[in-house]
């Protein structure tokens, strides 16, 4: 009777569960995506580095996704910091910090060192970060500060833009 | 039925019939070719605007955004013709779809399920980043392409059209074929009508001199012709014929009125020809002249010297015969060794003359036979003259007069002739 109860249990909340984890599987496909539409400036590295800034929620996806894929026909590489310092030169730095001093201080960074910032923190495009991704009734939405791109020295691709809210400033 | 109908009739409804079937083939390949190109052109655009909505739709289909699916799909509002398009994700579910107001319930179904199959034929095709499935019928059709992104398949789009735009312009073109097809037939007959002139003229000109020909037996007729062609030789065939048959009548109307052996003219062409000297004589109030003739002892000489000796001696007398006579007399044998001469107003005098002329002539010839042998002949002669009356009795009394005199210059003792 118990374990019919957890049974059913685990039927009712399955959907809630498919969701997240699929959310999360999508979080993890669109970066390595996002850095498809998108052009740095030239950088002497043989490697193209995505970094996650405190906590990792993907646990091992992003090793397993992006494990031997190219992204602008360079292997990738995946690094994980707890703290900003840890961060040095990386290409997409995606931001799971809860501060917003924090965050704010690590897109001071990146956009001082030509790096992708993306989070799924709410107002993280409108306070200097480049791609914000929201999940909502789970589907995607995406929402680029084009002037903080262009700031941090990179170009978006149209089509990328198309598909997104884009900020045209700093500030909406 | 078509036997009756004349020539130049069969060669307009020929020439027409050709021209038709000609129009016919040329205008049926002509619409099938436009068919086919104006199908490729129409699915040469639609792969045209699949691959720009592809191309737009990576990124929406990237990061599965629905929404913006939809609005690049609502696009299509602006081409009325585009019915149904559909984005499907890389697991099959639709992302986003457009479905025309123009779409009918009735016929959607029937889109659905025939794309659906096409898809599931070419699963392999669409497996590849050029890979396409395309279809094509009356009433629509649909491209569908895969959407790549980094070398993978993401998705699938699917567009379908009307064929309205192509339709119409087959239309058009049916029209078009149809009206100069028309205009071409009517002036092809026309021309028909003219050029079959070429062709029946000589064949009409050569029925209607047959046709003279029969009416008016003038066999002597020859028809000109300045053609080279077959016609030609048509014209030549006929007037050779005619030349047969003239040819063939003079020979039956020598047989019919000479004697074969001498040459003169025979006892029916002498009694014709003599009626005819005899009117004459009677309208212009002359005399005609009579001679009856006969050799002298002619049995003995076919009884001594055999038949050929006989018919050498009549065709002797024959040309003394001719030699005496005038030209516009006339000279026959009337049968056996029996001869008449008629002389055109021919007096007493006149007669007589020429009557002494033969009788002279006659025994001044000696003929020689085949064998050498030497013979010499006489003849009797009975001379009439006078003014015919009217009536063919009235020559058979002229001859019979003449021939009664001759019978007296026999039993004068031959060699003479007796004035009746």
């Amino acid at each position: 009777m118990v374990l019919w109860v957890l049974g059913l249990l685990c039927c009712v909340q399955a959907p809630w569960a498919w969701a997240g984890d699929e959310e999360r599987k999508l979080e993890a496909v669109f970066i390595g995506r996002f850095a498809s539409y998108i052009e740095w400036p030239a950088k002497p590295r043989d490697r193209f580095v995505i970094t996650l800034l405190d906590d990792n929620p993907f646990g091992s996806l992003l090793d397993d996704l992006y494990r031997d894929k190219r992204i602008h026909n360079k292997p990738i590489e995946l690094r994980y910091a707890t703290r900003l310092e840890q961060v040095g030169e990386t290409d997409a730095l995606f931001i799971t910090l809860t501060s917003s001093a924090a965050r704010a201080a690590a897109i001071d960074y990146a956009q001082r060192n030509g790096i992708l910032t993306i989070s799924e923190a709410k107002g993280f495009a409108e306070s200097g970060g480049i791609i914000q991704l929201d999940f909502i009734e789970q589907k995607a939405r995406i929402k680029i500060n084009h002037g903080a791109a262009l700031k941090s020295g990179l170009r978006i691709g149209a089509p990328l833009l198309t598909i997104a809210t884009v900020l045209r400033g700093d500030k909406p | 039925m078509f036997d009756r109908i004349s020539i130049r009739y069969k060669l307009i409804v020929l020439l027409g019939l050709s021209a038709a079937l000609a129009l016919l083939i040329s205008s049926a390949i002509t619409i099938y070719s436009t068919y086919l190109s104006e199908s490729r052109s129409s699915l040469r655009v639609l792969h045209q605007l699949t691959d720009v909505i592809s191309e737009n739709m990576r990124a929406a289909l990237a990061f599965a955004d629905a929404g913006s699916a939809n609005t690049m799909l609502a696009s299509l509002r602006a081409d009325p013709h585009i019915l149904l398009a559909v984005v499907n994700d890389e697991s099959g579910r639709a992302l986003a779809e457009y479905r025309s107001a123009g779409l009918s319930t009735a016929a959607e179904p029937r889109f659905r399920a025939e794309v659906q199959g096409r898809i599931l034929e070419s699963a392999e095709a669409l497996r590849r980043e050029d890979g396409f499935v395309e279809h094509i019928d009356n009433d629509f059709m649909a491209v569908v392409r895969p959407v790549f992104f980094d070398g993978k398949p993401i998705g699938l789009l699917v567009v379908v059209s009307d064929t309205q735009l192509m339709w119409a312009k087959i239309r058009e073109l049916v029209l078009l074929q149809a009206a100069t097809s028309v205009l071409t037939l009517v002036l092809l007959l026309f021309l028909s009508v003219k050029l079959q002139s070429l062709f029946t003229r000589p064949i009409m000109n050569l029925v209607a001199a047959m046709q003279d020909v029969a009416r008016t037996k003038n066999y002597r007729a020859v028809l000109g012709s300045d053609r080279r062609d077959e016609f030609r030789n048509l014209y030549d065939g006929f007037n050779a014929m005619l030349a047969d048959i003239r040819e063939r009548d003079d020979q039956l109307s020598r047989l019919a009125t000479t004697d074969a052996l001498t040459g003169l003219a025979n006892r029916r062409n002498a009694l014709d020809v003599m009626q005819t000297m005899a009117a004459r004589a009677q309208r212009k109030d002359e005399p005609l002249g009579v001679i009856m003739l006969d050799i002298d002892s002619f049995k003995n000489v076919n009884d001594r010297f055999g038949h050929p000796m006989g018919d050498l001696v009549l065709q002797e007398v024959s040309l003394v015969l001719q030699a005496s006579a005038r030209d516009y007399d006339l000279v026959a044998r009337l049968g056996g060794e029996e001869f008449l001469v008629v002389c055109d107003c021919g007096t007493q005098e006149v007669t007589t003359a020429v009557a002494e002329r033969i009788r002279a002539g006659v025994e001044g010839r000696p003929i020689s036979g085949p064998a050498g042998e030497a013979l010499q002949v006489t003849v009797s002669l009975g001379v009439y003259s006078a003014v015919p009356r009217a009536g063919a009795e009235d020559i058979e009394e002229m001859i019979r007069a003449a021939d009664k005199a001759l019978y007296r210059a026999k039993e004068a003792g031959r060699n003479r002739y007796v004035v009746a």
